[in-house]
This record gives C-alpha cells, structure tokens and sequence, in this order.
C-alpha cells in the first residue's frame, strides 16, 4: 500500500516536472552549450533536474560526450575510410613533380 | 650525406622521402577534416613546399612528422578560413538539416523527443570505435549533408579541440553562430550515427 502510493508520488512529481521544466528540445541545447560555456546556476538546476527524468536526454548527453572523445582520439590516428591507403598515385607524382622543380 | 641512420636533418632537404615517409599519413590527416580528396592533396603539397622553403628554421627539434604535421594543420586552418570567407552565412545561419521532426510538435507534449527520434541507449567506448574503419566511413558520410562551415565548425571544434575565440575567427562567425552551429550539427551528427551505426550493430 505505501509502496503504491510512493510510486504514485513519484510518478506525479515526474509528471509535473516534465511540464515545468524546460522541454527535451531547449533541453539538448543546453547540453551541446554545456560542452562550450559554463551554464549559469538557474541553467544548471534546471539541467539537472531534467535528466533525472529523462533518460533520453541523459542518453543523448553522454552520446555528445562519447562522440568528442571518440574524435578527439581519432584526431592523432587518421582514419582509413575514403581512400583507403592514402594518396593516389596520381596525387603522389603530381606533388613529386612540383616538389623536384622547386628544389 | 653521411649523417647516421635516422639521425635529423640531413644536410640538404629530401622532398622525395618526405613524400613516401609522411605523404600518406598527411594526407589521412587532411582528409578526415577537411572531407574533400582535391582539398587534402593540395593542403599536402602546400605543406611540403612549406616545409622546403622553412627547412632551416626546423634544425632538427623533435621528429620530422611532427613538424610536417604542424605545418599541414595551418594549411587546414587556412583552407578553412578561405571557405568561410567565400561563403556568405546567410542561410547557414537559419537552416540546416530537417530536425524539426526530432520533437513533438502537437501539444501535451511539444518539445519533447519524438519517439521515433528518441535517443537510445550506446554500448561502445571510444576505443573500440576508434579501430573500426567502416565506423569512420558513416561518420564522415553523416557530416557531409551539414552546411560546409557547420561542419567546418564542428571538426575544428571537436576534433582538433580549439577554443571557440579562435574558430569565431577562422570562420569570421559570431560566438552565438557557433553554437547554435555547433548543436545542430550534434543533433544531426547523433541521430544519424545512431540510425546508421549503434542500431545497425546490435
């Protein structure tokens, strides 16, 4: 019986937060903000809040996050995708050439 | 001509080596930013051609690729900078990709993610991604519908870490334009990596 209630409590106050608080949509434009600036304390709160309902949100953050981090440590490995091995052949003597005639 | 094995610089410059020792490594470098192969080549052999003429100034401090890779990401940078100068921001400024479906548009819930659109939930870390090649081929692919200067925008940004003062002024953007390009060009990164890849994996 307490524990219905409690539920029930929970649930409300959930309900009520989701229509008070700013939405999903100005929600995840404070994230990608939080990642350039630091939010004011009003910012913070509201965030806060936020995700404690929202396991969307707290996904897409930690995605935004996963990402940064993920290119941040490709940035010292370049990638193999496109073109594979690297210059074209043709790219490769273009430059040789100009490089000779400079030299 | 008889320095030791590896030992750096030689007496005269050697563009030929530089070419075959660093070309394809620079040329991965540029690519993956600047997502453009004519692009990339040109910025390396700007960069070589460079690297000639600054020859003397390098002495031999720290390893060869290191400094060609200083000088390649200047030449990025100036790519960069050119574009952003070519371009008016116009309509960059007030569209970008289709993302209004992302949320409910019908009240009670307007503004809240749309459940097809919905974030779920990742298993992946940064390494594990960070190996897989054909991940790296839909990122790049995802970024390439956004606006060039957004997409410049989020490469200089989260790729290579700068500071927003200094994207505002390659760019020669506003520092509210950048985040406002910044997060649309996250929200479209996001969801179509999740579509394209974390959905795909499972």
């Amino acid at each position: 019986m307490a524990l219905k209630l409690y539920d029930k409590l929970k649930h409300s106050i959930r309900y009520w937060l989701l229509r008070t608080l700013p939405t999903c949509q100005q929600t995840v434009e404070k994230i990608s903000q939080s990642m350039e600036r630091p939010l004011s304390l009003r910012e913070r709160i509201d965030l806060k809040l936020h995700l404690w309902i929202c396991a969307w949100c707290q996904w897409y953050m930690e995605h935004l996050h996963l990402i940064r981090e993920t290119a941040r440590a490709k940035a010292v490995e370049p990638s193999d995708f496109v073109s594979g091995a690297g210059l074209s052949n043709e790219a490769r003597e273009r430059i040789r050439r100009r490089l000779t005639n400079e030299n | 001509m008889n320095a030791p094995q590896g030992k750096f610089p030689a007496e005269s410059p050697d563009p030929g080596r530089w070419l075959d020792d660093h070309g394809d490594y620079l040329f991965k470098y540029a690519v993956f930013r600047l997502r453009d192969n004519n692009a990339a080549e040109d910025a390396v052999q700007e960069t070589f051609l460079a690297a000639l003429k600054a020859y003397k100034q390098f002495e031999g401090r720290g390893s060869e690729r290191t400094w060609l890779v200083g000088i390649l990401k200047h030449k990025i940078v100036d790519h960069f900078r050119r574009s952003g100068r070519e371009a008016p921001l116009g309509e960059e400024a007030d569209e970008g990709p289709e993302h209004r479906e992302f949320f409910e548009r019908p009240e009670p819930w307007q503004g809240h993610w749309n459940n097809d659109y919905a974030p779920s939930e990742w298993h992946a870390t940064p390494a594990e991604l960070i190996e897989r090649s054909d991940f790296w081929k839909i990122f790049n692919d995802c970024l390439s519908p956004l606006p060039q200067r957004t997409a410049s925008a989020f490469t200089l940004r989260e790729v290579d870490g700068l500071k927003s003062e200094e994207i505002c002024e390659i760019l020669s953007i506003k520092v509210n334009n950048l985040w406002v390009m910044l997060h649309r060009a996250r929200l479209h990164l996001r969801n179509c990596l999740e579509l394209n890849w974390f959905r795909s994996e499972e």
